[in-house]
């Protein structure tokens, strides 16, 4: 039998009294794609920081080719040939594309040739599949521009094992398939590809085998031609799991909550219409730069619109700020939690409360601890927000329990309006499940939301209305029963206009 | 020139915004102090900003990597001293060991720093402060309290900042300011291109993403401290040269002086960003504002400081708003350029695909 | 008795104009056991270092089998080093705290509270201005003599008329206000010097660098200055090193208060022709010989007191005329330097 480029044997890794990973095994083997599955948390990301040596395992041994090797770090698991990229993309915000492909490499001289090095960089990013001016700097790049700068810097090396962490989560489909198609082209030329993600469909698009992951253990390894995808979620969750992508009964009352008209920013959209219902959801689709997120900012008063009119509960609104569109009751839940999002360091129960402080204040202006826990625990319970304590700082969470936490960070601010900015990116399946009936909670209680995502199921199974947007122009708006994953990219890549889908 | 002006690297952007700042400055006080266009004010600027370029070079480098020296003042001032009783107590001993000497002494206190800051993690704020005081005790101590004067030095050694090189009119170019310019521009064209020194800026602009492309983070800042720590020594050296008299309090508030040469000069004190030209040339504007305020009769002495404060912010509110300005200008070309471009394209495809029918939306 | 009248004579000399009556000399008697304390404004000045030579020398002949120390603050913390190491003094129950002042009247409060636990506070070179919480002060020199002495070696060097400008060293330095103050009333009332301007005073803060580049300022600020007056031995020293780095000399020559070991070439080459300064190391010995007779209660510290310093003869406790209500011992007297005598002084 052929020789595992990695394998990890009985590895276990504990945290102080919490135990990530127990008695893992996995071998990966040249030219395969192997999909690692699991729910956020099972830990998937301990298993890559092992296998990049930035955590050393608490028991059990690494091998490369055959031989036991301790992996000490970064540095080292990358000349071994171990490259992982994560689903935060890791740039160098003040370098420009070519530097950040070669920063970390140790082949280009020691003197730099930017000409060479932008030449190469283009090569580099044409393997990729997209085409970027090598000398912008990387701080103006979108998240899919950055991921495949990722990708090209681990290409720039004799890359063996190449670990990509959810590496599709932040990208259109459009661009989720291409990099499929990279990571199929990559295997086929002898790496050993290990390929995480959410979209079980992406795992049956381009996955040999297939490792489910729970809990920290090892539950299966299969082929993937033996796997079957309500197998793998029972196995992922360890229950039985009722399909998700099912979309319950609108709840939409007849009341205009919110009316956009002719909103646009400048040089970003125009000409964005539309009315939003007490009890309604209402979905932005669109590929990544489609601006669905600038339209956002706009309501939310980050980067107010130029021109256009907002009319909130039947008042006409000109949102300068985000504070005023708080206090009218708007409410936004950014894509990226680590810049808007949530305070990192901060505990959770401070997160929890932060937007909202000025309710816990006591009669001397101090804030209220107790009642502060006590909300803090609520939502925990509510969201069931998977952490031994709410004082841990929240950049201790996985993905989904983070956005769990701006979640209630935001509903304890009673809004009636919430925009989500991709609130499954990220997430696995369960928890994902969560979030959509979070949301619909939050409508049936009156509410009303928009769910900006760029997963096209999570758009047809939540969206009472989809709104579908390209390159800053508004493309239509669909019911739920005209809309299905087809229209709507036929709009969102611009193969057909509104009036044809419908 | 269009073309010229969308090309032009940000940095290079922020060097020209700055110089233009700089020509203000020059412009203002040639209006307010009689007299004071000649080669004599380049003269007096290029000698006496010779030792803060070096200084200010050294704090570019640890701001780069999100971290700060406040240590450099003292190092300059102790190893002046040391090179100083050295020197006048080997008086034959040749120049290039001389300087030598100097920049390891100031290396070695540097990789103190360092060793705190990126192995064991203390703040560098907190490290420099705290070897700040150190540094200058030591001096102290090493000393006896007691000070060094240009009559123990070699002839060769106190002339040397003063020596002209090349002379246009009044305008001199004289070794300390040469020597400094050449080690400001080595450094420079160093973190432009040199691999390696790439580093300092990819730790500074994200050292999460640094340590996971497989960047020795800790080896960056431990370098950028022990670099910082050999230029103080240089810088030094230059001190006891041009000043020859070096008491306990040489290079007493150039720490400060020289985070503000840096962060006029457009280095980023988040890190990540910025030039050692920028901050050479925002310490000659630090330098000129000081020396010219001693010279407008309507600033008291007592005012001076503030005057000095006041007029430094300005000229970083006036860097800040003349590069957004400039930025946008910039965008704004790409922009129309881009859109050129794709329209250009749109007609072509139309062409191939006639089927498409998306493309009219801008 | 021709010894006595010889004694006596020395010290009325010495005491001159200003008490008139002649008292009996103290003798001090030596081998008491008291700890005392010398602090100057800060360490790492030269003077500093030979006053301290002067008060060991005194301490060596009283044989005091007490602790003479010698502490000072950084520096960049005098003002707070000073208060805190005069606290410190009074807590340990020194016998006497010798004060160059540098804090102004900052330093009261801890100097009243020595005081009270029993330590003598004797000044030297820099008074407390105020005369609060100071038992006495050691004048190194008649600072209303001072502004003549400068004066007069202004008038040699600018021959007769001419612009001259103040270098000090910090602001609230009391000697140096006090200094630059006397000076200004002699240009001001006597007619000698009518022909010289006091054009502007700066201040280098006792730093190298900066007494440097302001003096440097000056030259380029007033076109037609002739002398720069720094009566602080960092600011002459610089002064005269940047005017000779710019080949300045010709134009603008230096002079007030320096070192002859630091000022010895400057003087031969003309750029500094004439200073002036007094013997720190007798001052050290004329501060400590005081402190050590009012700590050993041998003196009471009473205006019209008379006691002998050793080598230096005979000193009285009189009226300072520039501080009504505080006391003072005059050492004095100036040495001017000149290419004549400043090589002799410099070994």
């Amino acid at each position: 039998m052929e020789t595992p480029v990695l394998e990890l044997r009985d590895i276990s890794k504990n945290f102080g009294m919490t135990r990530a990973l127990s008695h893992m095994s996995i071998s990966l083997f040249p030219g395969e794609v192997h999909a690692i599955v699991g729910e956020n948390g099972a830990g998937k990301s301990t298993m890559i920081k092992i296998m990049t040596g930035i955590y050393p395992p608490s028991s059990g041994i690494l091998q490369v080719d055959g031989v036991t090797t301790v992996i000490s770090g970064p540095q080292m698991a990358r000349e071994k040939g171990i490259v992982a990229i994560y689903q935060e993309p890791m740039v160098f915000p003040d370098l420009d594309v070519a530097e950040n492909i070669f920063i970390s490499s140790t082949r280009e001289g020691f003197v730099q040739n930017p000409g060479k090095l932008r030449h190469k960089a283009k090569q580099l990013l044409a393997r990729v599949g997209i085409s970027l001016d090598v000398e912008r700097i990387a701080s103006g790049l979108t998240l899919a521009e950055q991921q495949a700068v990722e990708i090209a810097r681990a290409l720039s090396q004799d890359v063996r094992v190449l670990i990509m962490d959810e590496p599709t989560a932040s990208l259109s489909a459009h661009e989720a398939a291409q990099l499929r198609r990279i990571a199929t082209k990559l295997a086929e030329d002898g790496v050993s590809v290990v390929y995480i993600s959410h979209r079980l469909e992406e795992v049956f698009d381009i996955a040999h085998r297939v490792t489910v992951i729970r809990d920290g253990e090892h539950i299966s390894t299969r082929p993937v031609s033996e796997v079957t995808s309500d197998g793998m979620i029972s196995e992922m969750v360890g229950r039985e799991f009722e399909s998700l992508f099912e979309k319950s009964p609108s709840v939409a009352q007849s009341e205009v909550i919110l009316e956009v008209k002719d909103l646009a920013v400048d040089e970003i959209f125009s000409g964005v219409s539309f009315d939003l219902h007490y009890g309604e959801v209402l979905c932005m689709a669109g590929l990544v730069g489609a601006r669905r997120t600038d339209i956002a900012l706009a309501i939310f008063g980050i980067h107010p619109a130029s021109s256009g009119t907002i009319t909130f509960k039947g008042q006409p609104l000109v949102i300068t700020s985000a504070a005023q569109a708080m206090k009218a009751g708007i409410a936004y839940v950014s894509e990226d939690r680590r810049k808007f999002g949530l305070a990192m360091p901060m505990p959770i129960r401070d997160n929890i409360t932060l937007a909202t402080l000025g309710e816990f204040l006591s009669r001397w202006g101090l804030v209220n601890r107790r009642k502060e826990v006590e909300v803090a625990e609520a939502f925990r319970k509510r969201l069931n927000i998977r952490t031994p304590d709410i004082e841990l700082p929240a950049g201790m969470l996985s993905g989904g329990n983070q956005q769990k936490v701006m979640l209630a960070k935001w509903l304890n601010m009673k809004p009636d309006l919430l925009i989500f900015d991709e609130p499954t990116r990220g997430v696995d399946v369960g928890a994902k499940a969560e979030v959509h009936d979070l949301i619909r909670e939050f409508v049936a209680a009156g509410g009303a939301a928009i769910v900006i995502s760029s997963d096209l199921p999570e758009v047809l199974a939540m969206g009472d209305r989809i709104l579908v947007m390209r390159e800053g122009t508004q493309m239509g708006i669909l019911s739920h029963e005209e809309a299905s994953q087809e229209n709507i990219m036929a709009l969102a890549t611009g193969q057909a206009s509104a009036k044809e889908v419908a | 020139m269009g073309h010229l002006f969308s090309r032009i690297s940000p940095q290079t952007l922020r060097i020209l915004a700055l110089l233009v700042v700089l020509l203000a400055i020059i412009f203002f006080f040639s209006t307010q102090v009689p007299n004071y266009l000649n080669g004599r004010l380049f003269n007096r600027i290029s000698s006496s900003v010779a030792i803060m370029a070096l200084i200010a070079t050294g704090q570019t480098l640890v701001i780069l990597t999100r971290n700060i020296d406040l240590s450099i003042g003292s190092i300059v001032g102790f190893t002046a001293f040391a090179t100083g009783s050295l020197i006048s107590q080997n008086p034959d001993m040749a120049a290039p060991l001389l300087v030598l000497y100097a920049m390891v002494v100031g290396a070695a206190f540097g990789a103190l720093n360092g060793v705190l800051v990126a192995y064991v993690k203390i703040p560098a704020i907190i490290v420099t402060l705290a070897t700040m005081a150190l540094f200058r005790s030591a001096l102290v101590e090493f000393s006896n309290a007691k000070s060094i004067t240009s009559s123990e030095l070699p002839l060769w050694l106190v002339n040397f900042p003063n020596t002209v090189l090349l002379k246009f009119g009044q305008f001199q170019l004289r070794a300390g300011f040469a020597a400094a310019l050449i080690v400001v521009l080595l450094v420079h064209f160093a973190l432009a291109r040199f691999r390696p020194a790439r580093r300092f800026y990819a730790v500074g602009s994200n050292p999460e993403a640094a340590e996971m492309a497989g960047i020795n983070a800790k080896a960056t800042v431990f370098a950028a401290f022990v670099f910082a720590g050999a230029l103080a020594g240089l810088a030094g050296f230059m001190f006891l040269a041009r000043f020859g008299n070096i008491t306990v309090v040489a290079g007493l508030g150039f720490e400060l002086k020289s985070v503000a040469a840096a962060v006029l000069g457009g280095v980023n004190i988040f890190g990540g960003s910025g030039t050692v030209i920028g901050a050479f040339i925002g310490a000659i504007l630090v330098d000129l504002i000081d020396t010219s305020l001693v010279r407008w009769e309507f600033v008291s002495e007592f005012s001076r400081e503030a005057v000095l404060g006041a007029l430094i912010l300005l000229s970083v509110t006036a860097d800040a708003v003349l590069m957004r300005r400039l930025i946008g200008l910039r965008a704004n070309r790409e922009k129309k350029l881009a859109r050129a471009a794709i329209k250009e394209k749109g007609k072509t495809s139309e062409v191939n695909t006639p089927k498409q029918t998306g493309e009219t939306a801008t | 008795m021709k010894m006595f009248k010889t004694l006596c004579f020395a010290s009325a000399l010495l005491v001159g104009a200003s008490t008139g009556a002649m008292a009996q000399a103290i003798s001090l008697e030596g081998g008491q056991d008291v700890d005392m304390v010398l602090l100057p404004k800060f360490l790492g000045i030269l003077v500093f270092d030979q006053a301290n030579e002067g008060a060991q020398e005194a301490h060596a002949e009283l044989n005091n089998p007490g602790e003479l120390l010698f502490v000072g603050p950084t520096p960049e913390n005098s003002v707070a080093g000073q208060i805190e190491i005069m606290t410190t003094s009074a807590t340990q129950g020194q016998g006497a705290v010798m004060l160059s002042n540098n804090a102004g009247d900052q330093i009261v409060p801890s100097a009243k509270a020595a005081q009270a636990a029993g330590t003598k506070i004797v000044t030297w070179d820099s008074p407390i201005p105020s005369g609060e919480g100071e038992d006495v002060f050691v004048a190194q020199v008649d600072f209303g003599s001072i502004g003549e002495v400068m004066a007069d070696m202004a008038l040699s060097i600018l021959g007769g008329e001419g612009q001259m400008a103040v270098l000090s060293a910090t602001p609230d330095a009391a000697n140096q206000n006090a200094w630059i103050a006397s000076l200004k009333e002699v240009l001001a009332t006597n007619a000698k010097y009518s022909g010289i301007e006091l054009v502007d005073t700066v201040y280098g803060d006792d730093q190298s660098e900066v007494s440097y580049n302001r003096a440097l300022a000056l030259v380029d600020k007033y076109p037609d200055l002739g002398l720069i007056m720094s009566p602080t031995t960092v600011g002459i020293q610089a002064s005269s090193k940047a005017m000779q780095d710019e080949g300045l000399c010709d134009q603008v020559k230096v002079s007030g208060l320096g070192l002859p070991s630091e000022m010895l070439s400057y003087t031969l080459n003309g750029c500094a022709p004439e200073f002036a300064l007094w013997d720190f190391r007798d001052l050290g010995y004329l501060t400590y010989y005081t402190a050590y007779g009012m700590a050993t209660g041998q003196l009471s510290g009473e205006i019209g007191e008379t006691f002998t310093a050793g080598r230096m003869g005979d000193y009285t406790i009189e009226e300072d005329p520039g501080r009504p209500g505080s006391k003072r011992i005059l050492m004095g007297p100036f040495t001017v330097y000149t290419s004549e005598n400043v090589e002799a002084a410099a070994n």
